[in-house]
């Protein structure tokens, strides 16, 4: 490194464009000010090289430091969590594209680059956002190459140069992608903490009605068989036990029962019964715990457990898109005969003092009703005569259920499956709300489901003794169309439905080719998801139909196997190259000629001219010696004079030498 | 390096790399290894193959495995761009001792693809910088080297390495070429001269007075005119002395090996090599008398490098190797 070396010009010129190309995508979720920072060192990096400014002398630069440090701390007050790193390294880059001005500062800013734009794949998984980021990758590369190229080169060399090094980097990453083996997450990382739509685990007035605007997708599934029928598709993800008159929220019921370790007391409450249903789900990011599946579920897949309530829960949160298989049973019994004390408690809770008049109505008809089944029935009856469906219910006071109930009949599902629940547990029924998705939206040419977080959904289960928790869902009785058909021809007039995408290309389903269209690049998604996003567990399967159990040998052998594989490429063309540079057949010839000659036991001397040792070796072997100063003679009259010797004579030779 | 190890070393580059007229680079005479950017690289993956890892990101995974690949493929690249350069020695120009001779290296390649960020050293030397554009078939490249000892100078092996185009791999070999440099005694000016004159010999020099180019001093002769006697020396008591000058038509001069007792060999050649610039330059017939060897007087650059050839290889040069291709 010397030490009075220049950044190349274009060099420099295309490290900025790779720096601006890494930060781009990073704007999204950094604090305005650093954006501004970041231009305004931009601009003083520009005028250092057309030597208008200078570098910043070190006071400069920890003040710059203490600011930006500073900045963040403020903005962010703390330095862990994925956003603050993120922000912390866009400002070390920052301040190095500064300072730098030796060969080792670029190299760090190109390392950083190709960090920054790499990073950029936490935020974004989509189609688009990975060519962006492959196409970021060119001018980083290109950056490197022009640091080493020499002067009076084309500005736009470099670029094609990196272009083709990554083209030609493609199959050996494809291989690597395919074979080199996930571990797992190694140990906690910050994950990024922004609020993601989708079910959580409360349940307040306006939740699922806020659910309703976004047409996000939430997870999407594949049967091994013929899809179940649509009012069965409810897909299970949490139970809501404890009210506090306003809210609904999850019990202790947290506590899993994780596959593969021995059976948990609760699986045995389950009676299983007719042909199980196979099926895969992906998840989309939903930075919770919870899965959703058919009940009465058995997950198949590696770190999912099942809870006391029968619902799925993952060891981890599900930060990215995530593949899972599950096992349901759609006839089953769950804890029927006896309810365990505690449960039962739990499902009979209300809060004092709310809802008084529901209270009271609820004691007399279980009096009027002879059964459990009756009361229900005539509930749901009454849901079905005056109540309605919509997304924009009114608001509601202390006493949610009774004004919901007996004054503003209008609700979205939260409002039909609270009120129901509320009202059995006055009337001594234990009933609980599960939160969860309903239906979904199945692909006329893939046959997967889509399920949406508009389809998200609550209902009600309660207990009956004989038939143990029983599914009853009091929007079925009031929107009928919300179950059978889907919850766009359930909500298709309603304002309020998707008001949050409003360019939701499933709003102008009724446009054919639009419909079409959004149908293709769905499917894309779903192919991208699976294969890509969601790739170890594709290459999981694989792995265990093709090797059986795992073990350290054995992937040994397969990295070995791959390695192989991937080297194959250089190696046919090395021999390739060979090839060609052995082309000359004269050479070969001669060297051949040599060769034998030297096996034996009559080397060519140093020096010696090819005339010579024909003549040597014709002596040697009298035998051949017509052929051996044919080829010294054709070797030196093709070598030497430069006459063009016939190609058939000198395969004639070789055969004649080869059958010696 | 511990200098057994350093010894075996060497041994081993000998055999693999043997001195020759002509070096073709391939993978047998080429080593590769990353640069200390190529381990930073490394670093890298390894962190971004962390990041992807904790976050179970395919997609950081294919970036991860897109720059191993590019690491790969940089090998291949680096390693392609002195892969097929054949090198030879072309003509090496002479130096005094002390100061860089240099040494032409002829690079050749099929053309077909532009070569860029070569480099060429030899152990100590200046570094030269090369590019080999596409169809340019051949470049000479002058690698300079200081001098170390009189005689025929041999460089040692001559590094060529690069790292384009990526910079994350060192490509090199070091090479033997046959070449070899004259290297003249220091050249030593000053008092010496002055103090010793040319020797009058056989009276063979004689007209030294009179004109304006002073040449030495020498013991004053009677009949010799008071005008150019050395007064200061005088003064000195260094002797009776008589200022010398030279014209340039008849003079013959005679650097003479016994002129200068008294001082070791080294010095005796250097001062010769100073004298014998100086007269070179003012265009006087000079020869030179070693012991063992007489060069009579003569004039030119050829009759001067004669001269100093003479002086290059005298008794305790260093003669290594044929010298067969030094001017």
């Amino acid at each position: 490194m010397q030490p009075d070396w220049q950044i190349p010009r274009y060099g420099l010129a295309w490290l900025l464009i790779a720096y601006v190309g890494a930060i781009i995508p990073h704007m999204a979720h950094l604090p305005i000010w650093l954006i501004v920072t970041t231009i305004a060192a931009l601009v003083w990096r520009i005028q250092i090289y057309r030597s208008t400014w200078r570098y910043p002398n070190a006071r400069e630069k920890l003040l710059l430091l203490l600011l930006l440090t500073g900045g963040l701390l403020i903005h962010y007050g703390r330095f862990s969590g994925l956003d603050p790193m993120v922000a912390l390294l866009v400002s070390a880059f920052t301040m190095k594209l500064l300072e730098m001005h030796r060969k080792r500062d670029v190299y760090v800013v190109v390392l950083l680059s190709y960090f920054v734009s790499a990073i950029t794949c936490l935020y974004f998984q989509t189609i688009p956002a990975a060519i962006y980021v492959l196409f970021a990758l060119i001018p980083v590369t290109a950056a490197l190459i022009a640091l080493h190229q020499s002067h009076g080169i084309a500005f736009a060399a470099p670029l094609r140069h990196a272009t083709i090094v990554l083209l030609q980097s493609i199959p050996l990453m494809l291989i690597l992608f395919l074979i080199m083996p996930r571990l797992g997450s190694l140990w906690a990382v910050p994950q990024q903490n922004r609020a993601v739509t989708g079910i959580s685990d409360t349940m307040s007035p306006g939740d699922f009605t806020r659910l309703g605007r976004s047409a996000k997708t939430a997870f999407r599934v594949t049967f091994d068989g013929p899809l179940p029928a649509r009012r069965q598709l409810y897909w299970r993800g949490l139970t809501l036990t404890q009210f506090d008159g306003r809210s609904w929220w999850q019990g202790g019921w947290q506590s899993v029962q994780m596959q593969g370790k021995p059976a948990q007391p609760w699986d045995q409450l389950i009676e299983r019964e007719g042909q199980p249903l196979a099926y895969r789900i992906t998840m989309e990011p939903s930075h919770a715990r919870w899965l959703f599946a058919l009940s009465t579920p058995l997950p198949l897949s590696e770190g999912i457990g099942l809870t006391r309530d029968f619902n799925l829960r993952s060891a981890r949160k599900i930060f990215s898109k995530q593949h899972y298989s599950v096992t349901s049973w759609l006839k089953h019994k769950l804890e029927s005969g006896e309810l365990a004390l505690e449960v039962k408690r739990a499902a009979l809770q209300l809060p004092e003092g709310f809802n008084p008049q529901t209270r009271a109505i609820a004691r007399k008809w279980r009096s009027e009703s002879a059964t459990a089944e009756q009361l229900i029935e005539r509930v749901l009856t009454l849901f079905n005569r005056e109540y309605f469906y919509t997304l924009q219910p009114p608001l509601l006071g202390r006493h949610s259920v009774d004004e919901f109930l007996w004054q503003s009949k209008r609700g979205f599902c939260e409002h039909f499956a609270g009120s129901f629940v509320f009202f059995m547990r006055a009337a001594g029924v234990p009933a609980r709300v599960v939160a969860g998705y309903q239906g979904g939206e199945i692909h006329p040419d893939q046959g997967y489901l889509t399920v949406r977080q508009y389809d998200a959904h609550a209902w009600a289960e309660v207990w009956l003794l004989e038939r143990g928790w029983v599914r009853v869902d009091p929007t079925f009785a009031v929107a009928p169309q919300r179950i059978e058909s889907s919850t766009l021809d359930a909500l298709n007039e309603d304002e309020g439905f998707l008001s949050d995408s409003p360019l939701a290309l499933v709003r102008y389903r009724n446009i054919d080719w639009l419909n079409r269209l959004r149908l293709q690049v769905e499917a894309l998604d779903y192919a991208w998801a699976k294969w890509v996003l969601s790739y170890e567990q594709v290459q999981q399967q694989t792995l265990l139909s093709l090797l059986g159990k795992i073990n350290p040998l054995r992937i040994g052998l397969l990295l070995l196997a791959g390695a192989i594989v991937g080297l194959l490429p250089w190696l046919i063309m090395a021999w390739l190259r060979n090839r060609r540079e052995d082309r000359d057949e004269l050479d070969r010839l001669y060297l051949k000629f040599c060769g034998r000659m030297a096996r034996a036991g009559l080397p060519r001397q140093i020096g010696e001219a090819p005339s010579t040792y024909a003549t040597r070796a014709a002596e040697a072997f009298p035998d051949a010696a017509k052929t051996l100063k044919l080829i010294a003679r054709y070797y030196q009259v093709g070598r030497y004079r430069g006459d063009k010797v016939s190609s058939r004579q000198v395969k004639v030779l070789l055969r004649q030498l080869n059958n010696l | 390096m511990p200098i057994r190890l350093r010894k075996y070393f060497r041994g081993w580059l000998a055999k693999r790399i043997p001195q020759a007229k002509q070096v073709t680079l391939n993978h047998r005479n080429l080593f590769i290894l990353p640069s200390k950017a190529g381990v930073a690289y490394l670093v890298l993956l390894v962190v971004l193959w962390l990041v992807a890892t904790n976050y179970e990101n395919n997609l950081i995974f294919a970036i991860t495995f897109l720059l191993t690949a590019l690491f790969v493929t940089g090998i291949h690249h680096t390693h392609a761009g002195l892969s097929g350069i054949t090198l030879s020695a072309g003509k090496s120009s002479p130096a005094f001792c002390g100061e860089p001779c240099g040494f032409d290296i002829v690079l050749r390649h099929n053309g077909k693809q532009r070569r860029d960020g070569i480099q060429l050293f030899f152990r100590q030397g200046e570094t030269a910088h090369v590019s080999l554009p596409e169809g340019e078939l051949q470049r000479i490249v002058g690698v300079r080297l200081k001098s170390r000892h009189r005689g025929w100078f041999d460089p040692g092996r001559l590094t060529i390495e690069s790292v384009y185009p990526l910079g994350l791999f060192r490509v090199w070999s070091h090479i033997k070429l046959d070449t070899q440099a004259l290297v003249y005694p220091r050249p030593m000016e000053g008092e010496a001269i002055s103090r010793t004159g040319p020797s009058t010999g056989n009276g063979r020099l004689n007209a030294m007075t009179g004109s304006e180019d002073f040449i030495g001093l020498d013991r004053y002769r009677s009949g010799q005119s008071l005008r150019h006697v050395a007064w200061k020396h005088y003064a000195r008591e260094q002797g009776f002395l008589t200022k010398y000058y030279a014209d340039f038509q008849d003079q013959n001069l005679w650097l003479d090996w016994d002129s200068l007792p008294g001082r070791d060999r080294e010095a005796r050649l250097s001062m010769l090599c100073g004298q014998l610039l100086a007269l070179a330059e003012q265009q006087f017939s000079y020869g030179l008398r070693l012991p063992g060897i007489v060069i009579q007087p003569g004039q030119g650059d050829a009759h001067r490098d004669k001269l100093l050839k003479a002086l290059a290889l005298f008794e305790g040069a260093f003669v290594a190797g044929q010298g067969s291709n030094a001017a």
